[in-house]
């Protein structure tokens, strides 16, 4: 090898180097540039990450906003009142998909009465079919572990056998939501992607006692949207109940008075804490269907602080009878 | 000048710099305190720290920019950074040059040769880097384990100077203490002196920092490598070869720390650093197997969800991990706490201490506050933490924010936890002994801590008279002397009259003047002594968790009133009122 | 690099010198960066307006007013306490700019003539925590062309009212009529409130002695709390007006925790300005130049913004770009001196 070969060589392999450092040393740069960040993230959830639940309700007619029916057959009942707002077709159409959120908050079985009855959820599934919905969903985030709840209820099944998709709570379900003009609900994580995508939403509870506010229905049903330590917002209770009415604006509510959890509410265990009163509920207005179901506990619309706070905020009326219910009686 | 003379003097620098700001890391204005010391240097040059925090968070948040500078160093001249600037490399250097300076040279080319277990290093730096990179919805950053910046400093700021500054308090005025200081200590003596058993063993073996630049250093320009000529394999460049990277050799770039003694040891003056490779060629990139590879990546990535399966920083948290105020939300703060110690160095009071595994796998020597070390749980107006804290983890709080004021005071006060009474052990509460020392000491204002006044009868408080005067009363029973002249006792003589007793005898109790009786009692009645108790309460509404109470409560065994992290202001779901007052 | 034996020495010891002068160069940066002895940051200033002025929350024990009566009149009505909830009750759409500013409590109560009941006046005594947010509802809500008080701080007052400011407190005396008398008492009650008062004596507003007093429309200082000119993050800035040639030009200073935090809100409420539609323009000034300073223009107005250590300064739409820069490198040489003084 002569000396100029050997100083030829050197500068190929000297500039391949320094090519390749230079390609290194600029990728390093371009991605710390990229990455640089001055600051530090900022405390909390950013706004625009936040989420807020669509709007499901559909425009109120005069006269069809809450109709009462009874009757000892759910199945029977519920179609009646459905029936008198207009039919299904006014609430499903077509090709729409329906989210049904029961009240699946306990791993008791059904006939205890503090959770939905499964042959109501059943119907409500079959009524949505029959409107021609492309898919109907149930689901709920409970307070006891999700997936025994659905079982030992029995609205797992019955609600798959009516053709509904079960949908369990899963971490990544959940975002985090701001209610606008809410005091407690901020920056919360709620139950949210099964609802984001559906048209139609319907909740459906049976009345029950509950020792901190008084009694659950239709608006104490949306407390399983709450994500996170839920439990801080029994400080508050009637506040939060009245803000679940404010965020959640759902298509239509069925509370469930066939058979009333009278006492040792929410979870109640034994027969004897109900008591047959025969009468459902069906209601475009939460607050109304509530305030008609504050007497099937022998309550006063006054008993229940929650009503008014979702009355003052514009959620619905308390003043049910001002609806000109629609009433009826089958079977 | 050699060059390797440069190197010496470049270490000792460095090694000196690390020094005083492991000294100056005391929170004052004077030359030997805080100041504008530049304290977190080595922690921003810190590649590791860098690319953990980058693969945690995608940011490379402000002061770790230092660190890319070192990488580009790196991709032009290799690993001067294990070889020039780091402080435990100098140290290993050092420690292995003593250790070794006797042995022959052919022992000392033995003690220096390649070792296949050498690629150990990269197997835990990958490890450590899946950690940190997936699954990203757990990721944790613990490369602070074993990166030697953190390592070093936590070993001399929570080990060597609390025990040097012992006897002459100069550092700090009252001694330091560290909680599980023995398992720093094990790891860092271990470190040291394995390089009896071969020079630089952590550098060669283990450190992952080292193994980070020896895969950038594949890029270099410059490199060690033998130029043409005569070379008589005499192996004596390997004598004194700190990176044992064989340059007599196949030189092994990745392991080279550009020590230079090559340079020195070649009599034929046969090596060089230079552009081209070795005559006898290079291995450039590191000596690890597709199966350690793979085996490593594996436990990487099943190690985060393996030690998060304990759901500690979910629903089972430990109550007694109380962050620094500003730390960010648990899952965020692991993803930057590099476990350096500086916050547990400066915290003034000594109440932030390396964490234990009560947290988890995780938690360790991560800060965690301990208000019954230090001097007096987390001083209110001081926010020393967050502004040494290299990563983020602690957040850079004022102290308008800290405190809750000016446009924080819609936000409140940062809270880092709450305090609790335990009623079967405080003093008022369950020994009906007045106290209140918490009541006193609590920071806040108005105070967190209130207390209610109540007035009991005293255990043999009730008493038969034998005869009474005004200001005197005798008494049936025996009495101990002066027991009741603290002010805090009464004596009742019906539940109209409750006189303050001023002083008392064997068997008679004494009344002041200003106080004597109304009425006397008559002889054979009875009497009651009741002592006046202030019971203490928490108002969780205006408690920010600082833990002077528990720091000041006199039952010192188990306290009486204890913080724990409930209602602490960065986590949404550990709080414990529905809106901070 | 040609590859033969033998070690260039020469080279070795230059590149020797050379490392060794980067080593010192490392040194000098170092000393440089401790020469920073403001403790500030970690909290523990004793001299911080934090500690001389503590802000409480939560219902105070409401201040006699009875104590403040003037002479000649007498109570006329009950003395009313209002909180943050029910601040909207008594002065409704205003409460938000209380509410932002810290605000406590409101008190307040009616004073009359003892001779003629129709001569009223109600007093507001409102508890805004601190000396500073008092100041920033006073200074925002000041009427233009009126009467400042002689012998008191901030104080004004109109043919009807008295405004002034004491400690924490901002008061406000809104009478009943244009009369004389009248306001000869609030005169009164505005130094019944500075004797009889009790506030922290110690706390200060520095920056308001920090603005150049040549050409400065008097009593012009605003402190706004938050959202300055649009801002979101220019929060806790004093702005004052100068009468330059028959011209009006704001300044305006805002003090940060430190120089980075002044820097970074320097750059992003220029990025702020260029995202609505202001473009870049050259300074023609050197001090201006040589301290980077930004001057954009806005829609033909000129806004300069700068920092000077702690402080982000600047000047806000001015006419003229060579006025604005003038007393914007009047308040650069008012800034770099007071921090002199300060070390």
């Amino acid at each position: 090898m002569t000396e100029h070969n050997n100083n030829e060589v050197g500068r190929r392999q000297f500039l391949g180097r320094v090519t390749k450092a230079g390609v290194s040393i600029a990728a390093a740069g371009i991605i710390a540039a990229k990455l640089y960040d001055v600051q530090g993230p900022k405390p909390g959830v950013k706004a625009e990450d936040l989420v807020t639940l669509p709007d499901f309700s559909i425009p109120q007619e005069n006269g069809r906003t809450i109709s009462i029916v009874t009757g000892p057959d759910r199945t029977q009942t519920v179609g009646m009142a459905i029936e008198l707002l207009g039919g299904i077709g006014r609430f499903v159409k077509e090709g729409q998909t329906v989210a049904i959120k029961p009240n699946v908050a306990f791993a008791s079985p059904s006939k205890f009465g503090a959770t939905a009855n499964p042959d109501l959820v059943a119907e409500l599934v079959r009524l949505c079919y029959g409107a021609g919905a492309k898919r109907v969903i149930v689901t709920d985030n409970p307070i006891n572990d999700p997936a025994s709840c659905f079982t030992l209820s029995g609205i797992g099944k019955a609600a798959s056998q009516a053709g509904a998709k079960v949908i369990l709570p899963r971490d990544h379900l959940f975002r985090h939501t701001t209610l606008t003009n809410g005091r407690l609900i901020r920056n919360w994580p709620i139950y949210f992607e099964p609802f984001e995508k559906v048209d139609r939403l319907i909740g459906v509870g049976p009345v029950k006692h509950h020792e901190r506010s008084g009694a659950s229905m239709t608006m104490k049903n949306w407390y399983g949207l709450l994500g996170g330590r839920r439990n801080v917002f029994h400080q508050d209770i009637n506040t939060i109940i009245a803000e679940l009415a404010m965020m959640v604006k759902p298509t239509l509510v069925i509370l469930d008075g066939t058979e009333v959890m009278m006492t040792n509410g929410p979870t109640g265990g034994s027969l004897s804490d109900l008591k047959r009163k025969n009468t459902l509920i069906a209601s475009t207005d939460m607050v109304a269907a509530d305030s008609c179901g504050a007497g099937l506990l022998d309550l006063k619309v006054s008993d229940l602080a929650y009503l008014a706070k979702a009355a003052k905020a514009e959620a619905g009326t308390t003043d049910y009878e001002s609806l000109k219910p629609k009433r009826a009686a089958v079977g | 000048m050699r060059i390797v003379t440069t190197r010496r003097i470049s270490q000792a620098f460095f090694f000196a710099l690390f020094l005083w700001f492991c000294i100056v890391s005391t929170v004052g204005e004077k030359i030997w305190q805080l100041r504008g010391w530049p304290v977190d240097l080595f922690l921003w040059l810190d590649p590791l720290a860098a690319i953990g925090t980058v693969l945690t968070t995608h940011t490379l948040y402000r002061p770790l920019v230092w660190a890319v500078g070192v990488i580009v160093l790196t991709i032009v001249f290799g690993r001067f950074f294990c070889g020039w600037l780091c402080p435990f490399g100098t140290l290993h250097h050092f420690v292995g040059y003593l250790a070794n300076r006797k042995k022959t040279a052919v022992q000392r080319i033995r003690l220096n040769k390649y070792r296949k277990a050498q690629c150990i290093k990269y197997l835990i730096l990958i490890v450590l880097l899946f950690m940190a990179a997936f699954p990203s919805l757990a990721a944790t950053l613990q490369t602070g384990l074993l990166d030697p910046i953190c390592l070093v400093s936590r070993s001399f700021n929570l080990l060597l100077l609390p025990i040097l500054d012992r006897s002459v308090n100069f550092i700090s005025v009252s001694a330091r203490f560290y909680e599980g200081a023995w398992l720093i200590m094990s790891v860092f003596l271990t470190a040291v002196l394995l390089n009896l058993v071969i020079p630089r063993f952590y550098c060669r073996f283990v450190c992952p920092l080292g193994a980070l630049l020896g895969i950038i250093s594949r890029f270099s320009i410059w490199r060690i490598g033998q130029k043409e000529g005569e070379c008589t394999d005499c192996k004596l460049c390997e004598k004194s070869c700190e990176g044992a990277c064989e340059p007599a050799g196949k030189i092994r770039i990745s392991e080279c720390v550009l020590c230079f003694n090559c340079l020195d040891d070649c009599k034929h003056e046969l090596i060089g650093y230079q552009t081209i490779p070795s005559r006898t060629g290079e291995i450039t990139d590191p000596d690890v197997s597709r199966r350690g590879f793979v085996l490593s990546l594996t436990s990487g990535v099943l190690a985060v969800p393996a030690i998060r399966l304990s759901n500690k920083i979910g629903a089972n948290w430990h109550h007694r991990v109380i962050r620094p105020p500003g730390s960010l939300p648990e899952p965020e703060f692991l993803k930057r706490c590099i476990k350096c110690g500086q916050c547990m160095r400066v915290c003034p009071t000594n109440v932030i201490q390396p964490g234990g595994f009560e947290g988890g796998m995780e938690n360790l020597w991560t800060p965690v506050l301990n208000n019954r070390i230090g001097s007096s749980g987390c001083q209110l107006n001081c926010t020393a933490c967050g502004q040494v804290c290299p990563t983020f983890a602690i957040r850079p709080i004022t102290l308008a924010e800290k405190l809750g004021q000016d446009q924080f005071a819609q936000a409140g006060p940062i809270r880092i936890g709450t305090a609790f009474f335990d009623r079967n052990r405080c003093l008022p509460w369950a020994m009906d002994k007045p106290c209140i020392v918490c009541e006193e000491n609590c920071p806040v204002s108005p105070k967190a801590i209130y207390t209610e006044e109540i007035f009991t009868t005293i255990r043999d408080g009730r008493l038969t008279v034998k005869e009474a005067a005004p200001d005197v009363i005798h008494v049936e029973q025996n009495l101990v002397p002066g027991k009741f002249a603290t002010g805090d006792y009464y004596c009742v003589l019906d539940a109209d009259n409750r006189i303050k007793i001023a002083a008392n005898t064997e068997n008679s109790i004494e009344f002041s003047p200003d106080q004597k009786l109304q009425k006397t009692p008559p002889a054979g009645g009875k009497i009651e002594i009741q002592v006046r108790l202030q019971r203490p309460y928490v108002d969780i509404e205006k408690c920010i968790g600082c833990g002077v109470c528990e720091h000041e409560c006199p039952v010192s065994g188990k306290k009486a009133v204890r913080v724990s992290a409930e209602g602490e202001t960065r986590s949404a779901d550990r709080r414990l009122l529905l809106e901070p007052g | 690099m040609p590859s033969v034996p033998g070690r260039n020495r020469r080279l070795e010891s230059v590149v020797s010198v050379l490392l060794l002068a980067v080593l010192l160069l490392i040194a000098v940066g170092v000393l440089i960066k401790q020469a920073d002895s403001d403790m500030t940051r970690f909290g523990l200033d004793a001299n911080s307006a934090l500690y001389s002025e503590k802000t409480q929350t939560g219902l105070q024990e409401p201040p006699d007013l009875a104590a403040l009566l003037p002479k000649g009149f007498k109570e006329f009505s009950p003395p009313e306490t209002y909180e943050a909830a029910n601040l909207y009750e008594k002065i409704n759409g205003k409460a938000p700019l209380y509410l932002d500013a810290g605000f406590l409590n409101l008190f307040t109560q009616r004073f009359a003539s003892q001779d003629d009941e129709s001569l009223w006046m109600e007093l507001y005594l409102f508890d805004m925590a601190a000396l500073r947010n008092a100041f920033s509802v006073y200074s925002v809500q000041k009427r233009a062309d009126v009467e400042t008080l002689p012998d008191m701080q901030f104080a004004y007052k109109t043919t009807n009212a008295l405004f002034l400011v004491h400690g924490r407190y901002y008061i406000e005396l809104l009478g009943s009529d244009e009369s004389p008398d009248l306001l000869a008492a609030m005169t009164d009650v505005a130094d019944n409130v500075t004797s009889r008062l009790k506030v922290t004596k110690t706390a200060q507003i520095p920056e308001l002695n920090l603005f150049p007093q040549e050409n400065i429309i008097p009593g012009s200082i605003k402190l706004s709390l938050k959202d300055t000119f649009g801002f979101e993050d220019l929060t806790d800035t004093f702005s004052c007006h100068y009468k330059l040639n028959d011209q009006s030009i704001t300044a305006f200073i805002s003090r940060r925790p430190d120089a980075r935090n002044a820097q970074l809100i320097a750059k992003s409420y220029s990025d702020f300005l260029i995202e609505n539609g202001a473009t870049n323009k050259t300074a023609g000034n050197e001090v201006l130049k040589n301290i980077g300073a930004r001057v954009l223009d806005f829609y033909d107005t000129t806004e300069i913004i700068f920092t000077v250590g702690p402080f982000v300064g600047g000047i806000h739409e001015a006419e003229d770009q060579k006025a604005a820069e003038e007393q914007a490198v009047k308040l650069i040489d008012k800034l770099t001196e007071s921090a002199k003084t300060q070390k």
